[in-house]
Protein backbone atom coordinates (compact mmCIF):
# COMPACT_ATOMS: atom_id res chain seq x y z
CA UNK A 1 0.00 0.00 0.00
CA UNK A 2 3.01 2.27 -0.54
CA UNK A 3 2.64 5.59 -2.31
CA UNK A 4 4.97 4.20 -4.96
CA UNK A 5 2.56 1.43 -5.93
CA UNK A 6 3.00 0.58 -9.58
CA UNK A 7 0.17 -0.19 -11.93
CA UNK A 8 0.15 -3.79 -13.06
CA UNK A 9 1.87 -4.32 -16.38
CA UNK A 10 0.67 -7.06 -18.70
CA UNK A 11 2.16 -10.47 -18.04
CA UNK A 12 1.57 -12.02 -21.44
CA UNK A 13 0.60 -15.60 -22.03
CA UNK A 14 2.88 -17.18 -24.66
CA UNK A 15 0.23 -16.79 -27.38
CA UNK A 16 -0.20 -13.06 -26.76
CA UNK A 17 3.47 -12.06 -26.86
CA UNK A 18 3.21 -10.80 -30.50
CA UNK A 19 0.26 -8.58 -29.51
CA UNK A 20 2.34 -6.82 -26.90
CA UNK A 21 5.38 -6.63 -29.16
CA UNK A 22 3.28 -4.78 -31.74
CA UNK A 23 1.75 -2.54 -29.07
CA UNK A 24 5.25 -1.61 -27.93
CA UNK A 25 5.75 -0.24 -31.46
CA UNK A 26 2.34 1.48 -31.28
CA UNK A 27 0.65 -0.89 -33.67
CA UNK A 28 -2.61 -2.70 -32.92
CA UNK A 29 -2.39 -6.17 -34.43
CA UNK A 30 -4.70 -9.12 -33.97
CA UNK A 31 -4.60 -12.70 -35.15
CA UNK A 32 -6.41 -13.15 -38.46
CA UNK A 33 -7.32 -16.51 -39.93
CA UNK A 34 -5.78 -17.35 -43.30
CA UNK A 35 -8.66 -19.76 -44.00
CA UNK A 36 -11.81 -17.79 -43.08
CA UNK A 37 -10.12 -14.35 -42.90
CA UNK A 38 -11.79 -13.40 -39.62
CA UNK A 39 -10.03 -11.69 -36.74
CA UNK A 40 -10.23 -12.83 -33.15
CA UNK A 41 -9.29 -11.78 -29.64
CA UNK A 42 -7.98 -12.67 -27.11
CA UNK A 43 -5.02 -14.25 -28.88
CA UNK A 44 -4.87 -17.99 -29.39
CA UNK A 45 -3.14 -20.25 -31.88
CA UNK A 46 -6.22 -21.51 -33.67
CA UNK A 47 -9.18 -19.69 -35.13
CA UNK A 48 -12.27 -19.85 -32.88
CA UNK A 49 -14.44 -19.30 -35.97
CA UNK A 50 -13.21 -22.26 -38.08
CA UNK A 51 -10.48 -23.97 -35.99
CA UNK A 52 -7.82 -23.43 -38.66
CA UNK A 53 -4.36 -23.05 -37.17
CA UNK A 54 -3.02 -20.99 -40.09
CA UNK A 55 -3.13 -17.32 -39.10
CA UNK A 56 -1.19 -14.10 -39.34
CA UNK A 57 -0.77 -11.18 -36.96
CA UNK A 58 -2.49 -8.43 -38.94
CA UNK A 59 -2.86 -4.69 -38.31
CA UNK A 60 -6.38 -3.43 -37.63
CA UNK A 61 -7.83 0.03 -38.13
CA UNK A 62 -7.86 0.95 -34.46
CA UNK A 63 -11.34 2.34 -35.02
CA UNK A 64 -14.29 1.00 -33.09
CA UNK A 65 -17.17 1.84 -30.85
CA UNK A 66 -17.95 1.42 -27.19
CA UNK A 67 -20.07 -1.71 -26.73
CA UNK A 68 -20.39 -1.07 -23.00
CA UNK A 69 -18.42 0.61 -20.23
CA UNK A 70 -18.14 1.04 -16.49
CA UNK A 71 -16.71 3.75 -14.28
CA UNK A 72 -14.47 2.75 -11.39
CA UNK A 73 -15.03 4.83 -8.27
CA UNK A 74 -13.68 2.28 -5.80
CA UNK A 75 -9.92 1.78 -5.62
CA UNK A 76 -9.08 -1.92 -5.88
CA UNK A 77 -5.37 -1.35 -6.39
CA UNK A 78 -3.43 1.48 -4.75
CA UNK A 79 -1.81 2.50 -8.04
CA UNK A 80 -5.23 3.62 -9.30
CA UNK A 81 -6.01 5.81 -6.28
CA UNK A 82 -5.26 8.97 -8.27
CA UNK A 83 -7.15 7.75 -11.34
CA UNK A 84 -10.69 7.36 -9.98
CA UNK A 85 -13.16 7.90 -11.43
CA UNK A 86 -11.88 6.19 -14.58
CA UNK A 87 -13.62 4.41 -17.41
CA UNK A 88 -13.02 0.83 -18.48
CA UNK A 89 -14.76 0.09 -21.75
CA UNK A 90 -15.39 -2.87 -23.98
CA UNK A 91 -14.48 -1.55 -27.41
CA UNK A 92 -15.82 -3.35 -30.45
CA UNK A 93 -13.34 -2.87 -33.26
CA UNK A 94 -14.54 -2.29 -36.81
CA UNK A 95 -12.97 -5.67 -37.61
CA UNK A 96 -15.23 -7.40 -35.07
CA UNK A 97 -13.26 -8.37 -31.96
CA UNK A 98 -13.94 -6.66 -28.64
CA UNK A 99 -11.12 -5.37 -26.41
CA UNK A 100 -11.15 -4.16 -22.84
CA UNK A 101 -9.45 -0.81 -22.52
CA UNK A 102 -9.68 2.66 -21.02
CA UNK A 103 -11.43 5.60 -22.63
CA UNK A 104 -9.15 8.55 -21.99
CA UNK A 105 -9.09 12.22 -22.85
CA UNK A 106 -12.69 12.88 -21.85
CA UNK A 107 -14.52 12.84 -18.52
CA UNK A 108 -16.49 9.67 -17.68
CA UNK A 109 -19.83 11.34 -18.36
CA UNK A 110 -18.79 11.91 -21.98
CA UNK A 111 -18.62 8.15 -22.58
CA UNK A 112 -21.65 6.32 -23.90
CA UNK A 113 -22.51 3.01 -25.52
CA UNK A 114 -21.88 3.07 -29.26
CA UNK A 115 -19.54 6.08 -28.97
CA UNK A 116 -17.06 5.93 -31.89
CA UNK A 117 -13.47 5.68 -30.66
CA UNK A 118 -9.95 5.33 -31.99
CA UNK A 119 -6.84 3.77 -30.52
CA UNK A 120 -3.83 5.48 -29.05
CA UNK A 121 -0.91 4.00 -27.15
CA UNK A 122 0.07 4.76 -23.59
CA UNK A 123 3.73 4.11 -22.78
CA UNK A 124 3.13 2.89 -19.26
CA UNK A 125 6.59 1.53 -18.46
CA UNK A 126 9.96 1.03 -20.07
CA UNK A 127 9.26 -1.12 -23.12
CA UNK A 128 5.56 -1.50 -22.33
CA UNK A 129 2.78 0.30 -24.21
CA UNK A 130 -0.90 -0.45 -23.85
CA UNK A 131 -3.62 0.45 -26.34
CA UNK A 132 -6.22 2.88 -25.04
CA UNK A 133 -9.02 4.71 -26.80
CA UNK A 134 -10.24 8.26 -27.24
CA UNK A 135 -13.45 9.47 -28.85
CA UNK A 136 -13.03 9.49 -32.62
CA UNK A 137 -13.83 13.20 -32.87
CA UNK A 138 -11.27 14.26 -30.24
CA UNK B 1 -33.92 -27.34 -28.61
CA UNK B 2 -32.89 -30.53 -26.92
CA UNK B 3 -35.34 -32.76 -25.12
CA UNK B 4 -34.31 -33.39 -21.51
CA UNK B 5 -35.48 -36.72 -20.15
CA UNK B 6 -38.86 -36.44 -18.43
CA UNK B 7 -37.84 -39.62 -16.61
CA UNK B 8 -35.84 -37.40 -14.26
CA UNK B 9 -38.95 -35.41 -13.33
CA UNK B 10 -40.32 -36.05 -9.85
CA UNK B 11 -38.07 -39.07 -9.18
CA UNK B 12 -36.06 -37.39 -6.44
CA UNK B 13 -36.82 -35.06 -3.59
CA UNK B 14 -35.00 -32.68 -1.32
CA UNK B 15 -35.52 -34.02 2.19
CA UNK B 16 -33.12 -31.90 4.20
CA UNK B 17 -32.14 -28.27 3.83
CA UNK B 18 -30.27 -25.98 6.15
CA UNK B 19 -27.66 -23.32 6.62
CA UNK B 20 -24.78 -22.57 8.94
CA UNK B 21 -24.40 -19.35 10.88
CA UNK B 22 -24.49 -16.52 8.33
CA UNK B 23 -22.61 -13.28 8.05
CA UNK B 24 -19.49 -12.48 10.03
CA UNK B 25 -18.22 -15.72 11.54
CA UNK B 26 -14.53 -15.04 12.18
CA UNK B 27 -12.19 -17.85 13.06
CA UNK B 28 -14.23 -20.55 11.32
CA UNK B 29 -13.07 -22.02 8.03
CA UNK B 30 -15.34 -22.39 5.02
CA UNK B 31 -14.97 -26.15 5.45
CA UNK B 32 -16.19 -25.96 9.04
CA UNK B 33 -19.11 -23.78 7.98
CA UNK B 34 -20.07 -26.28 5.29
CA UNK B 35 -19.89 -29.17 7.73
CA UNK B 36 -22.04 -27.13 10.13
CA UNK B 37 -24.66 -26.64 7.42
CA UNK B 38 -24.50 -30.32 6.47
CA UNK B 39 -24.95 -31.44 10.08
CA UNK B 40 -27.96 -29.15 10.30
CA UNK B 41 -29.36 -30.53 7.04
CA UNK B 42 -28.92 -34.14 8.21
CA UNK B 43 -30.74 -33.29 11.45
CA UNK B 44 -33.42 -31.42 9.50
CA UNK B 45 -34.04 -34.54 7.39
CA UNK B 46 -34.10 -36.84 10.41
CA UNK B 47 -31.37 -38.95 8.85
CA UNK B 48 -28.26 -40.53 10.33
CA UNK B 49 -24.98 -39.65 8.70
CA UNK B 50 -24.55 -43.30 7.68
CA UNK B 51 -27.62 -42.91 5.47
CA UNK B 52 -25.61 -40.56 3.25
CA UNK B 53 -23.78 -42.37 0.45
CA UNK B 54 -23.12 -39.50 -1.92
CA UNK B 55 -21.44 -36.08 -1.73
CA UNK B 56 -21.53 -33.45 -4.45
CA UNK B 57 -20.11 -30.16 -3.32
CA UNK B 58 -17.85 -27.33 -4.23
CA UNK B 59 -14.83 -26.11 -2.40
CA UNK B 60 -13.11 -22.76 -2.17
CA UNK B 61 -11.55 -21.68 -5.47
CA UNK B 62 -8.11 -22.91 -4.52
CA UNK B 63 -9.34 -26.31 -3.28
CA UNK B 64 -8.55 -29.68 -4.77
CA UNK B 65 -10.74 -32.70 -4.06
CA UNK B 66 -12.90 -30.84 -1.56
CA UNK B 67 -15.48 -33.65 -1.39
CA UNK B 68 -12.78 -35.81 0.20
CA UNK B 69 -12.44 -33.36 3.08
CA UNK B 70 -16.20 -33.38 3.54
CA UNK B 71 -16.31 -37.18 3.72
CA UNK B 72 -13.46 -37.17 6.19
CA UNK B 73 -15.24 -34.66 8.44
CA UNK B 74 -18.57 -36.47 8.19
CA UNK B 75 -16.81 -39.79 8.78
CA UNK B 76 -18.30 -41.49 5.75
CA UNK B 77 -17.26 -43.19 2.56
CA UNK B 78 -19.33 -42.44 -0.52
CA UNK B 79 -20.59 -44.48 -3.45
CA UNK B 80 -20.63 -41.29 -5.49
CA UNK B 81 -18.74 -38.11 -4.73
CA UNK B 82 -17.12 -35.23 -6.53
CA UNK B 83 -16.47 -31.49 -6.38
CA UNK B 84 -17.76 -29.09 -9.01
CA UNK B 85 -16.14 -26.17 -10.77
CA UNK B 86 -18.90 -24.02 -12.31
CA UNK B 87 -18.73 -21.19 -9.81
CA UNK B 88 -22.14 -20.03 -8.65
CA UNK B 89 -23.80 -22.41 -11.09
CA UNK B 90 -22.29 -25.37 -9.24
CA UNK B 91 -24.79 -25.55 -6.40
CA UNK B 92 -27.82 -26.40 -8.55
CA UNK B 93 -25.64 -28.56 -10.76
CA UNK B 94 -24.81 -30.54 -7.59
CA UNK B 95 -28.51 -31.20 -7.00
CA UNK B 96 -28.92 -32.16 -10.67
CA UNK B 97 -25.95 -34.51 -10.55
CA UNK B 98 -27.26 -36.04 -7.32
CA UNK B 99 -30.61 -36.69 -9.01
CA UNK B 100 -28.93 -38.30 -12.00
CA UNK B 101 -26.71 -40.45 -9.76
CA UNK B 102 -29.69 -41.64 -7.72
CA UNK B 103 -31.74 -42.33 -10.85
CA UNK B 104 -28.80 -44.28 -12.27
CA UNK B 105 -28.53 -46.37 -9.12
CA UNK B 106 -25.11 -45.04 -8.22
CA UNK B 107 -26.18 -43.69 -4.84
CA UNK B 108 -29.30 -43.49 -2.69
CA UNK B 109 -28.94 -40.34 -0.61
CA UNK B 110 -26.67 -37.49 -1.66
CA UNK B 111 -25.68 -34.42 0.32
CA UNK B 112 -24.89 -31.22 -1.60
CA UNK B 113 -23.52 -28.00 -0.25
CA UNK B 114 -21.23 -25.04 -0.44
CA UNK B 115 -19.56 -22.85 2.13
CA UNK B 116 -17.57 -19.64 1.99
CA UNK B 117 -15.46 -17.52 4.29
CA UNK B 118 -15.63 -14.45 2.10
CA UNK B 119 -16.26 -11.93 4.85
CA UNK B 120 -13.27 -13.12 6.85
CA UNK B 121 -11.14 -13.48 3.73
CA UNK B 122 -11.77 -9.91 2.60
CA UNK B 123 -11.34 -8.49 6.10
CA UNK B 124 -8.14 -10.28 7.06
CA UNK B 125 -6.00 -7.19 6.39
CA UNK B 126 -6.30 -3.68 5.02
CA UNK B 127 -4.80 -4.86 1.74
CA UNK B 128 -7.25 -7.77 1.48
CA UNK B 129 -10.08 -5.33 2.08
CA UNK B 130 -8.88 -3.03 -0.69
CA UNK B 131 -8.50 -5.88 -3.18
CA UNK B 132 -11.84 -7.41 -2.17
CA UNK B 133 -10.78 -10.56 -3.97
CA UNK B 134 -11.66 -14.10 -2.92
CA UNK B 135 -9.71 -15.96 -5.59
CA UNK B 136 -6.05 -16.88 -5.47
CA UNK B 137 -3.71 -14.93 -7.75
CA UNK B 138 -3.24 -17.92 -10.02
CA UNK B 139 -6.89 -17.58 -11.11
CA UNK B 140 -6.83 -13.88 -11.91
CA UNK B 141 -6.18 -12.30 -15.29
CA UNK B 142 -2.60 -11.16 -15.88
CA UNK B 143 -3.26 -9.22 -19.09
CA UNK B 144 -6.20 -7.62 -20.89
CA UNK B 145 -7.61 -6.27 -17.64
CA UNK B 146 -5.42 -5.32 -14.69
CA UNK B 147 -3.30 -2.91 -16.73
CA UNK B 148 -6.49 -0.92 -17.29
CA UNK B 149 -7.50 -0.99 -13.65
CA UNK B 150 -10.14 -3.60 -14.41
CA UNK B 151 -10.66 -5.77 -11.34
CA UNK B 152 -13.41 -7.86 -9.86
CA UNK B 153 -16.89 -9.18 -10.42
CA UNK B 154 -18.64 -5.86 -9.73
CA UNK B 155 -17.20 -4.34 -12.90
CA UNK B 156 -17.86 -7.43 -15.00
CA UNK B 157 -21.55 -7.39 -14.19
CA UNK B 158 -21.74 -3.60 -14.37
CA UNK B 159 -20.87 -3.88 -18.06
CA UNK B 160 -24.10 -5.82 -18.56
CA UNK B 161 -26.07 -3.28 -16.58
CA UNK B 162 -24.75 -0.40 -18.70
CA UNK B 163 -25.63 -2.15 -21.93
CA UNK B 164 -29.09 -3.13 -20.68
CA UNK B 165 -29.76 0.47 -19.62
CA UNK B 166 -28.62 1.64 -23.04
CA UNK B 167 -30.78 -0.82 -24.98
CA UNK B 168 -33.94 -0.75 -22.89
CA UNK B 169 -33.89 2.39 -20.77
CA UNK B 170 -33.54 0.41 -17.56
CA UNK B 171 -32.90 2.72 -14.60
CA UNK B 172 -31.08 2.70 -11.30
CA UNK B 173 -34.43 3.28 -9.62
CA UNK B 174 -35.43 -0.12 -10.95
CA UNK B 175 -32.20 -1.76 -9.77
CA UNK B 176 -32.81 -0.05 -6.44
CA UNK B 177 -36.20 -1.69 -6.08
CA UNK B 178 -34.48 -5.09 -6.26
CA UNK B 179 -32.16 -4.14 -3.40
CA UNK B 180 -34.93 -2.58 -1.33
CA UNK B 181 -37.36 -5.50 -1.83
CA UNK B 182 -34.77 -8.11 -0.85
CA UNK B 183 -33.74 -6.11 2.19
CA UNK B 184 -37.35 -6.02 3.27
CA UNK B 185 -37.43 -9.82 2.98
CA UNK B 186 -34.21 -10.14 4.97
CA UNK B 187 -35.73 -8.22 7.87
CA UNK B 188 -38.20 -11.10 8.27
CA UNK B 189 -35.34 -13.62 8.38
CA UNK B 190 -33.63 -13.75 11.78
CA UNK B 191 -30.55 -15.47 10.29
CA UNK B 192 -29.95 -12.75 7.68
CA UNK B 193 -26.69 -10.81 7.70
CA UNK B 194 -28.39 -7.46 7.10
CA UNK B 195 -30.59 -6.26 9.92
CA UNK B 196 -31.47 -2.65 9.02
CA UNK B 197 -34.11 -1.40 6.59
CA UNK B 198 -32.98 0.07 3.29
CA UNK B 199 -34.85 2.88 1.54
CA UNK B 200 -34.63 3.83 -2.10
CA UNK B 201 -33.17 7.18 -0.98
CA UNK B 202 -30.40 5.39 0.93
CA UNK B 203 -29.80 3.24 -2.14
CA UNK B 204 -29.23 6.32 -4.27
CA UNK B 205 -27.14 8.13 -1.64
CA UNK B 206 -24.71 5.22 -1.14
CA UNK B 207 -21.25 5.51 -2.68
CA UNK B 208 -20.75 4.37 -6.23
CA UNK B 209 -18.52 1.31 -6.49
CA UNK B 210 -18.22 0.66 -10.20
CA UNK B 211 -20.92 2.63 -11.97
CA UNK B 212 -23.65 1.99 -12.69
CA UNK B 213 -23.42 -0.06 -9.49
CA UNK B 214 -23.42 1.56 -6.09
CA UNK B 215 -22.90 -0.16 -2.77
CA UNK B 216 -26.39 -1.66 -2.55
CA UNK B 217 -26.33 -3.10 -6.06
CA UNK B 218 -23.62 -5.45 -4.80
CA UNK B 219 -24.12 -8.68 -2.88
CA UNK B 220 -22.58 -9.33 0.50
CA UNK B 221 -19.27 -10.76 1.57
CA UNK B 222 -20.34 -13.54 3.90
CA UNK B 223 -19.02 -16.32 6.04
CA UNK B 224 -21.79 -18.82 5.44
CA UNK B 225 -22.79 -22.21 4.11
CA UNK B 226 -25.85 -24.10 3.00
CA UNK B 227 -26.61 -27.76 2.36
CA UNK B 228 -29.41 -29.93 1.02
CA UNK B 229 -30.01 -33.67 0.93
CA UNK B 230 -31.45 -35.43 -2.11
CA UNK B 231 -32.93 -38.91 -2.12
CA UNK B 232 -35.45 -40.91 -4.11
CA UNK B 233 -39.10 -39.99 -3.92
CA UNK B 234 -39.81 -43.41 -2.35
CA UNK B 235 -37.30 -42.95 0.45
CA UNK B 236 -38.47 -39.40 0.98
CA UNK B 237 -41.94 -40.60 2.01
CA UNK B 238 -40.68 -42.01 5.30
CA UNK B 239 -38.64 -39.02 6.36
CA UNK B 240 -39.34 -36.17 8.72
CA UNK B 241 -39.96 -33.28 6.34
CA UNK B 242 -42.60 -32.83 3.67
CA UNK B 243 -40.62 -33.87 0.58
CA UNK B 244 -39.98 -31.23 -2.04
CA UNK B 245 -39.81 -32.77 -5.50
CA UNK B 246 -37.12 -32.04 -8.04
CA UNK B 247 -39.29 -31.40 -11.07
CA UNK B 248 -36.69 -30.26 -13.53
CA UNK B 249 -33.27 -28.78 -14.00
CA UNK B 250 -31.20 -27.33 -16.76
CA UNK B 251 -27.78 -25.97 -17.45
CA UNK B 252 -26.26 -23.73 -20.05
CA UNK B 253 -22.84 -22.18 -20.35
CA UNK B 254 -22.07 -19.23 -22.61
CA UNK B 255 -18.46 -20.30 -22.94
CA UNK B 256 -17.76 -17.89 -25.79
CA UNK B 257 -17.58 -15.40 -22.97
CA UNK B 258 -19.45 -12.72 -21.09
CA UNK B 259 -18.03 -10.12 -23.47
CA UNK B 260 -18.98 -12.09 -26.60
CA UNK B 261 -22.20 -11.88 -28.60
CA UNK B 262 -25.03 -10.41 -26.51
CA UNK B 263 -24.27 -12.64 -23.51
CA UNK B 264 -24.13 -9.81 -20.98
CA UNK B 265 -27.74 -8.89 -21.83
CA UNK B 266 -29.27 -12.26 -22.75
CA UNK B 267 -27.72 -14.52 -20.15
CA UNK B 268 -27.30 -18.29 -20.09
CA UNK B 269 -30.40 -18.34 -17.88
CA UNK B 270 -32.44 -18.32 -21.06
CA UNK B 271 -31.29 -21.70 -22.38
CA UNK B 272 -30.76 -23.16 -18.93
CA UNK B 273 -34.31 -22.23 -17.98
CA UNK B 274 -35.80 -23.55 -21.22
CA UNK B 275 -34.29 -26.96 -20.50
CA UNK B 276 -35.53 -26.95 -16.90
CA UNK B 277 -39.04 -25.93 -17.93
CA UNK B 278 -39.18 -28.72 -20.49
CA UNK B 279 -37.99 -31.35 -18.07
CA UNK B 280 -40.55 -30.17 -15.53
CA UNK B 281 -43.33 -29.80 -18.07
CA UNK B 282 -43.89 -26.32 -16.68
CA UNK B 283 -43.48 -22.71 -17.76
CA UNK B 284 -42.97 -19.34 -16.15
CA UNK B 285 -46.69 -18.93 -15.45
CA UNK B 286 -46.55 -21.99 -13.19
CA UNK B 287 -43.85 -20.54 -10.93
CA UNK B 288 -45.08 -19.17 -7.58
CA UNK B 289 -41.76 -17.98 -6.17
CA UNK B 290 -38.31 -17.42 -7.66
CA UNK B 291 -34.97 -17.61 -5.88
CA UNK B 292 -32.66 -15.84 -8.29
CA UNK B 293 -28.88 -15.63 -8.18
CA UNK B 294 -28.57 -12.00 -7.14
CA UNK B 295 -24.87 -11.30 -7.16
CA UNK B 296 -25.89 -7.83 -8.39
CA UNK B 297 -29.27 -6.15 -8.75
CA UNK B 298 -29.01 -6.05 -12.53
CA UNK B 299 -28.59 -9.81 -12.73
CA UNK B 300 -32.03 -10.26 -11.20
CA UNK B 301 -33.57 -8.01 -13.85
CA UNK B 302 -31.81 -9.84 -16.69
CA UNK B 303 -32.63 -13.32 -15.41
CA UNK B 304 -36.31 -12.53 -14.83
CA UNK B 305 -36.46 -11.64 -18.51
CA UNK B 306 -34.44 -14.66 -19.59
CA UNK B 307 -36.71 -16.98 -17.59
CA UNK B 308 -39.75 -15.54 -19.35
CA UNK B 309 -41.39 -13.82 -16.39
CA UNK B 310 -41.50 -10.76 -18.64
CA UNK B 311 -40.18 -9.90 -22.10
CA UNK B 312 -36.53 -9.02 -22.75
CA UNK B 313 -36.10 -5.37 -21.89
CA UNK B 314 -39.14 -5.23 -19.60
CA UNK B 315 -37.39 -6.47 -16.47
CA UNK B 316 -37.01 -2.95 -15.11
CA UNK B 317 -40.72 -2.10 -15.20
CA UNK B 318 -41.50 -5.65 -14.00
CA UNK B 319 -39.50 -5.24 -10.79
CA UNK B 320 -40.68 -1.63 -10.36
CA UNK B 321 -44.27 -2.92 -10.28
CA UNK B 322 -43.54 -4.53 -6.91
CA UNK B 323 -43.62 -8.01 -8.43
CA UNK B 324 -40.74 -9.27 -6.28
CA UNK B 325 -42.35 -8.36 -2.95
CA UNK B 326 -44.23 -10.72 -0.65
CA UNK B 327 -47.75 -10.66 -2.06
CA UNK B 328 -46.42 -9.48 -5.43
CA UNK B 329 -46.77 -11.29 -8.72
CA UNK B 330 -43.54 -13.27 -8.20
CA UNK B 331 -42.17 -13.08 -4.65
CA UNK B 332 -38.44 -13.40 -5.20
CA UNK B 333 -35.48 -14.04 -2.92
CA UNK B 334 -37.84 -14.31 -0.02
CA UNK B 335 -35.06 -14.88 2.53
CA UNK B 336 -33.21 -11.73 1.46
CA UNK B 337 -30.98 -13.18 -1.23
CA UNK B 338 -27.29 -12.63 -1.63
CA UNK B 339 -27.90 -8.90 -1.46
CA UNK B 340 -29.22 -9.05 2.11
CA UNK B 341 -29.34 -12.58 3.61
CA UNK B 342 -25.83 -13.89 2.83
CA UNK B 343 -23.84 -14.68 -0.29
CA UNK B 344 -23.14 -18.41 -0.63
CA UNK B 345 -23.04 -18.46 -4.43
CA UNK B 346 -26.59 -19.70 -4.87
CA UNK B 347 -26.66 -22.37 -2.17
CA UNK B 348 -29.06 -20.46 0.07
CA UNK B 349 -31.34 -19.91 -2.91
CA UNK B 350 -31.78 -23.69 -3.11
CA UNK B 351 -32.41 -23.90 0.64
CA UNK B 352 -35.01 -21.12 0.51
CA UNK B 353 -36.80 -22.68 -2.47
CA UNK B 354 -37.17 -25.88 -0.46
CA UNK B 355 -38.34 -24.09 2.68
CA UNK B 356 -41.00 -22.12 0.83
CA UNK B 357 -42.49 -25.33 -0.54
CA UNK B 358 -42.68 -26.98 2.86
CA UNK B 359 -45.23 -24.38 3.99
CA UNK B 360 -43.74 -24.32 7.48
CA UNK B 361 -42.81 -20.62 7.61
CA UNK B 362 -44.71 -18.10 9.70
CA UNK B 363 -47.26 -16.26 7.59
CA UNK B 364 -45.12 -13.15 7.06
CA UNK B 365 -42.36 -15.21 5.40
CA UNK B 366 -44.53 -17.71 3.55
CA UNK B 367 -45.43 -17.26 -0.12
CA UNK B 368 -49.09 -18.17 0.09
CA UNK B 369 -49.98 -21.49 -1.56
CA UNK B 370 -46.55 -21.82 -3.20
CA UNK B 371 -46.53 -25.01 -5.27
CA UNK B 372 -43.60 -24.39 -7.62
CA UNK B 373 -40.28 -22.61 -7.03
CA UNK B 374 -37.66 -21.72 -9.61
CA UNK B 375 -34.07 -21.42 -8.41
CA UNK B 376 -31.17 -20.06 -10.43
CA UNK B 377 -27.41 -20.35 -10.24
CA UNK B 378 -24.93 -18.19 -12.14
CA UNK B 379 -21.18 -17.96 -12.10
CA UNK B 380 -17.90 -19.16 -13.50
CA UNK B 381 -16.83 -15.77 -14.88
CA UNK B 382 -20.45 -14.82 -15.53
CA UNK B 383 -21.21 -17.44 -18.17
CA UNK B 384 -22.20 -20.67 -16.40
CA UNK B 385 -25.83 -21.08 -15.46
CA UNK B 386 -28.05 -23.68 -13.86
CA UNK B 387 -31.76 -23.80 -13.09
CA UNK B 388 -33.73 -25.92 -10.66
CA UNK B 389 -37.50 -26.25 -10.56
CA UNK B 390 -38.91 -27.57 -7.31
CA UNK B 391 -42.49 -28.55 -6.51
CA UNK B 392 -44.61 -29.70 -3.62
CA UNK B 393 -45.22 -33.44 -3.61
Amino acid sequence: MSAAAQKPVPRPAPESVPYWQAAREHRLELPRCNACHKFWFPPSRSCPHCLAADFAWTPVSGIGKVYSFVTFHRVYHPAFAQEVPYVVALVELAEGPRLLSNIVGVPPDAVACDLPVKVLFDDVAEGVSVPKFVPLNE
Amino acid sequence: MIEPSPELRDVCAVVGASNSRLGKVPGVSSLDLLVEAMRNAIADAGLKVDDIDGIVCRGPDEAYGHHQLIGERLGINARFSTSLDNGGASQILAVALATMAIKAGLATTVICGYGRDSWSRTHSSKEANVRNETRPDSQLAHEFGPEYGYFGAVAAHAFGATRHMHLYGTTRDQFGEVAVAFREHALRNPDAQMKKPLSIAEYHEAPQVVSPFGLYDCSLRSDAAGAVIVTSRERARDLRQPPVLIKGFGSFNNLRGWFADDNMVVTAAKNSGATAYRMAGLGPDDVDTAQIYDCFTYMVVAQLEDYGFCKKGEGGPFVASGALRMGGRLPTNTSGGQLSEAHVEGMLQVVEGVRQLRHTYPADRQVADAEVALVSGHGGNQVCHSTLILGRA
